[in-house]
């Protein structure tokens, strides 16, 4: 009986000593391995953002985003980092975007896609397709950038994924669907405004009274005549239904119907602007 | 005089006639799987050393107190904490060498060298002797590592204290096309024996 108290107690000394000896350590090491991996972390950023002086991390959703500020706390740059599914297993991949939402690089970090075949996301050739390209742009297969054939899967899966984080970041960060213009604060008066549709500028006139909209009309447009008649005068309506722009965009006419809205809030944040 | 004579024994027995790697064979997973580069088999030699002469100092110091039906248990726990003190320090001060050793810095809990210098030497001997045995062995360890590893090294990447570009010697020019064979554990057995078999032939020649 004594001797089974005194194993135990041995190993209870033992065990407790090395616990206390552990957690000092820890709590040594840890915040110099933080801070380690955090400089290395700023490293890895460096490679596209060679001028970024802070930045904090954003988590939506799925998805990571770190912003980066200069010294004067301009938004300079934003690096996206996002899953998507491929042909075979996950996709990580980085996308970098400058200060206006323009994509500046592609990293692809891990994939499993066919060598050989799949394998073409990680080139050149696939990639330099989207550089300079926005939320402006449609970054629809087919319109602006181009599938790999034999590799439709993966490259196609990497447009969309492209196309909704850029719209993602433009959302979020850069202010263009979510900033709400409030008509009611817009003075009274007949403003222009202009959007990229899908066959050049759409051009709108807005007349503003009593704090509502009044009038759309469309001044200059080159849009494809079947896919117009979707979305004019169907979405001015909406808009001066609803009194705001968070209306419904047609199916097979989205870019249209899109750079209809875009250009009505250009012509208010514009009003707004000169107004104040 | 003697006692001098004592700790010179326990010192050198350990590096010379009785080396962990070339004689008694122990400690063979590092040994065969980090010695791709001399900075890293140097790197594993010295962790490993510093946890060998931390944990031969506790047990030995605490010999008479660990009751013999629960010495393994107690050894283990002591090495294990004294691994983990050096894993934590290595990430924090040599993140490089840590990523390059990876799974073995935590293995070095089960390296046989430890525990067989715990349970032979350490926890029968006073404080002093096991600290010498400790020291020994442990330098014997970094000789073996080291020497497989310039071996390694020049063979199988053409260079000499790579892979840091800053350091890193190139041997035999733009041209040369390294025997990749030696970066693998199927070469670090093929140059192990031909190293071991060099050590029995000069040990012999000079009866040692």
């Amino acid at each position: 009986m004594r001797n089974i108290l005194r194993l135990s107690l041995t190993l209870v000394v033992v065990g407790v000593v090395s616990a206390a000896l552990l957690t000092g350590m820890y709590n040594l090491t840890t915040p110099i391995i933080a801070e380690r991996k955090e400089a290395e972390y700023r490293e890895s950023l460096n490679c596209c953002f060679p001028d970024f002086d802070t930045f904090e991390t954003v988590e939506i959703e799925e998805d990571k985003f770190d912003l980066l500020y200069d010294e004067n706390g301009d938004l300079i740059g934003i690096m996206a980092t996002a899953v998507q599914q491929g042909y075979d297993g996950d996709i990580t991949y980085n996308l970098a975007f400058d200060g206006e939402g323009k994509i500046i690089d592609i990293i692809i970090i891990s994939h499993t896609e066919t060598p050989g075949v799949g394998e073409v996301i990680t080139t050149d050739d696939f990639q330099q397709q989207f550089m300079g390209k926005s939320y402006e742009d449609p970054l629809t297969a087919g319109e602006d950038v181009d599938t790999v054939s034999g590799a439709t899967i993966s490259t196609s899966s990497m447009i969309g994924s492209i196309r909704r984080v850029t719209g993602v970041v433009a959302e979020n960060f850069l202010g263009v669907e979510s900033e709400e213009i409030d008509i009611n604060s817009v003075p009274d008066g007949v403003y222009n405004g202009s959007a990229p549709g899908a066959g050049g500028p759409i051009t709108v006139e807005v007349e503003i009274s009593g704090g509502e909209i009044t009038r759309i009309d469309i001044l200059e447009q080159n849009e494809t005549p079947t896919y117009y008649i979707e979305s004019y005068p169907v979405i001015p309506e909406q808009i001066i239904a609803n009194q705001n722009l968070d209306v419904d965009t047609k199916t097979g006419a989205t870019i249209s119907a899109e750079g209809i809205i875009n250009a009505v809030r250009d012509a208010l944040s514009g009003a707004l602007e000169d107004g104040s | 005089m003697k006692s001098d004579n004592v700790y010179l024994g326990d010192l050198t027995r350990g590096i010379v006639k009785e080396n962990p790697v070339f004689r008694l064979v122990l400690g063979m997973c590092p040994t065969l799987a980090v010695t791709v580069f001399i900075v890293n088999g140097f790197g594993m030699g010295l962790a490993t050393t510093a946890v060998l002469i931390a944990s031969n100092l506790v047990i030995s110091l605490f010999r008479k107190f660990i009751p013999s039906e629960v010495r393994i248990p107690c050894f283990i726990v002591i090495i294990a904490t004294f691994v983990t003190i050096i894993e934590m320090v290595l990430q924090a001060f040599q993140p490089v060498l840590y990523e390059a050793l990876g799974v073995f810095v935590p293995l070095i809990v089960v390296n046989c060298i430890i525990l067989g210098r715990a349970e032979a030497f350490a926890s029968k001997k006073p404080v002093l002797r096991s600290l010498a045995d400790g020291v020994g062995v442990g330098i014997g360890f970094i000789v073996a590592l080291v020497i497989l590893s310039t071996v390694r090294e020049i063979l199988g990447q053409g260079t000499i204290l790579g892979p840091d570009p800053a350091s890193a010697i190139h041997l035999f020019g733009a041209n040369f096309e390294p025997m990749a064979l030696f970066a693998q554990p199927s070469g670090a057995f093929i140059a192990l024996g031909l190293l071991m078999g060099l050590v029995n032939v000069i040990f012999k020649r000079f009866n040692i």
